[in-house]
């Protein structure tokens, strides 16, 4: 388990297609805009394009609110086997997560103005969702969405 | 001399067609004559590739063993790597050809029909998996917004069986239907499928339900009409304040 | 109130408020908005806010949340909250993330929405 979140960690920011800094609330929405136009030149649906937008925006937030300053890290991945993708990785050195269980569950929130639906929504909203987190160390966040067949 | 063995062998295969017969008159000479290299890969491709498709992996596995029993010089180290090649090729046509397949089929499967003013049908056949159910949401939902329904009936009359992810898969695109304003009538419930959901603890209670599709269609029609007396209401108050203007008011939505 | 405060300009008609917003809801606008509308309401006694978030291409669970509280907060002030023309992406991402829009009426349209409103 810590392994994976050094190795997350420390994955290089050159990988990606474009990094957001999280330290302003307006960076919520620039991280957002940034996934839209990615997902968009992937051929993504519509519908599609905005669950995307959407689940970022939720990341973004996780870090503005608990985890500050952290970064969004976006990349296309045309080449994937089940057809193009894009992957985001919301990357902090913050508190970390006590039981990433737990935050998973609909309707758990410490945050007292929250409906409790950040990442288990994500989770819904993307196809591949991995969470890696330590108290003291930070957490890592890797979600994925590949492009509909039809 | 080769000549004698290529028709002894073709004798013994006991090809099933002319076709079959003249594809191992191709491949055989090249097998026996005990060539190697890339000019026995490209002389025995073509009738290679053709056989596997006309006899499948099986039945050709067990005629080439015939043949390697009867060819001392059997090239099997040239061979092999040459059907793993072909096998490839044939296994990637086929899944495009399935993918083209599963496309049509998604998309004749859940055709959208306007059955009255303002209500759409959406006769569901088939399973309901993933990318499907998703595919299928956005198209309702698309037509929704573009023909402003008042009401879909889904009747899922066509669906085999519902378990947790395709009734998870319904109540999502009921519910978005409904953030858009339009109702749902959901109808076609087997007693079996009814039996199932209950179990899962899927109620569909954001949904009205119909008996059949008649009574969908009435509950549809009563759901257009009592809206359409509550539009009339406005238009007439709004006459009685601005008077000349209110019996033009109304109008025919879509 | 003062109109540099308000973050989306409204349209008053009758006792319903019209709220047609134009703009992207990020954190800080959606809670702006939330005080602007119980300013107005408590203001101009209005009963009914008629949210037209047409122009809206993300709503995630904060905004949506804080829309629901808007909405609750306003039920209690004697006025109930009417939302229309949310996009099909917005409505599938949020019936995907099992978000449902409490309190709220939903109409299909503007004019479906004051239709709710002004029925007796």
């Amino acid at each position: 388990m810590a392994g994976k979140l050094r190795e997350l960690l420390d994955i290089s920011e050159n990988d990606f297609d474009v990094v957001v800094r999280i330290s302003r609330e307006e960076d919520i929405a620039i991280a957002r805009q940034m996934a839209k136009q990615l997902a968009q030149e992937l051929g993504f649906s519509l519908a599609d394009v905005t669950k995307v937008a959407t689940a970022v925006s939720e990341l973004a937030r996780n870090i503005y609110r608990y985890a500050q300053p952290g970064k969004i890290m976006i990349r296309k991945r045309p080449e994937e086997r089940g057809g193009p993708a894009i992957q985001v990785v919301a990357a902090d050195r913050g508190p970390g997560i006590e039981s990433v269980e737990r935050v998973l569950t609909k309707g758990y929130t410490t945050h007292e103005r929250s409906l409790g639906i950040g990442l288990s929504g994500i989770r819904r909203l993307m196809d591949f969702c991995e969470i890696a987190s330590e108290v003291g160390t930070g957490t890592v966040v890797s979600v994925e969405k590949r492009r509909r067949k039809f | 001399m080769d000549n004698n063995r290529v028709e002894m062998l073709v004798e013994e295969l006991e090809a099933g067609s002319k076709h079959e017969e003249k594809l191992w008159r191709k491949l055989l000479p090249g097998v026996v004559s005990g060539a190697t290299g890339n000019n026995l890969r490209e002389t025995i491709r073509e009738p290679l590739f053709g056989l596997l498709h006309e006899l499948g992996e099986t039945a050709l596995g067990v005629k080439l063993k015939l043949v390697i029993e009867r060819t001392p010089t059997f090239p099997a180290a040239e061979l092999l790597p040459l059907v793993l090649e072909l096998c490839g090729e044939l296994r990637h046509d086929s899944e495009q050809a399935v993918r083209e397949l599963e496309r049509i089929l998604s998309e004749l499967a859940t055709p959208i029909i306007r059955i009255w003013r303002e209500i759409l049908l959406v006769p569901l056949i088939g399973g309901l998996d993933s990318d499907r159910a998703q595919g299928m949401a956005e198209r309702l939902l698309d037509r929704v917004s573009a023909t402003r329904a008042k009401v879909v009936v889904v009747d899922v009359t066509g669906v085999p069986t519902i378990d947790t992810a395709a009734g998870g898969f319904l109540i999502e695109t009921f519910s978005a239907v409904k953030l858009l304003g339009t109702e749902v009538i959901l109808t076609g419930l087997k007693p079996e499928i009814a039996h199932t959901l209950v179990k899962l603890g899927i109620d569909f209670r954001m949904v009205a339900i119909a008996r059949d599709l008649e009574d969908a269609l009435r509950q549809a029609i009563a759901m257009i009409e009592e809206d359409r007396s509550r539009q009339r209401k406005i238009v007439w108050a709004r006459g009685s304040n601005f008077p000349g203007e209110g019996e033009g008011g109304e109008h025919d939505g879509i | 109130m003062a109109f540099k405060e308000k973050v989306v300009p409204t349209i008053r008609i009758g006792d319903s408020l019209l709220v047609p917003i134009q703009i992207d809801l990020d954190d800080k606008t959606v809670e702006q908005l939330q005080a602007q509308l119980l300013a107005e309401i408590q203001e101009h006694r209005v009963r009914a806010v008629i949210l037209d978030v047409r122009m809206v291409e993300v709503i995630d669970s904060y905004i949506s949340y804080t829309l629901t509280e808007t909405a609750a907060m306003a039920r209690l002030m004697g006025c109930r909250t009417v939302i229309c023309g949310i996009q099909p992406p917005v409505a599938l991402t949020l019936a995907q993330m099992g978000i449902e829009l409490q309190g709220f009426w939903v109409a299909r349209d503007l004019e479906h929405a004051i239709g709710m409103v002004c029925s007796p």
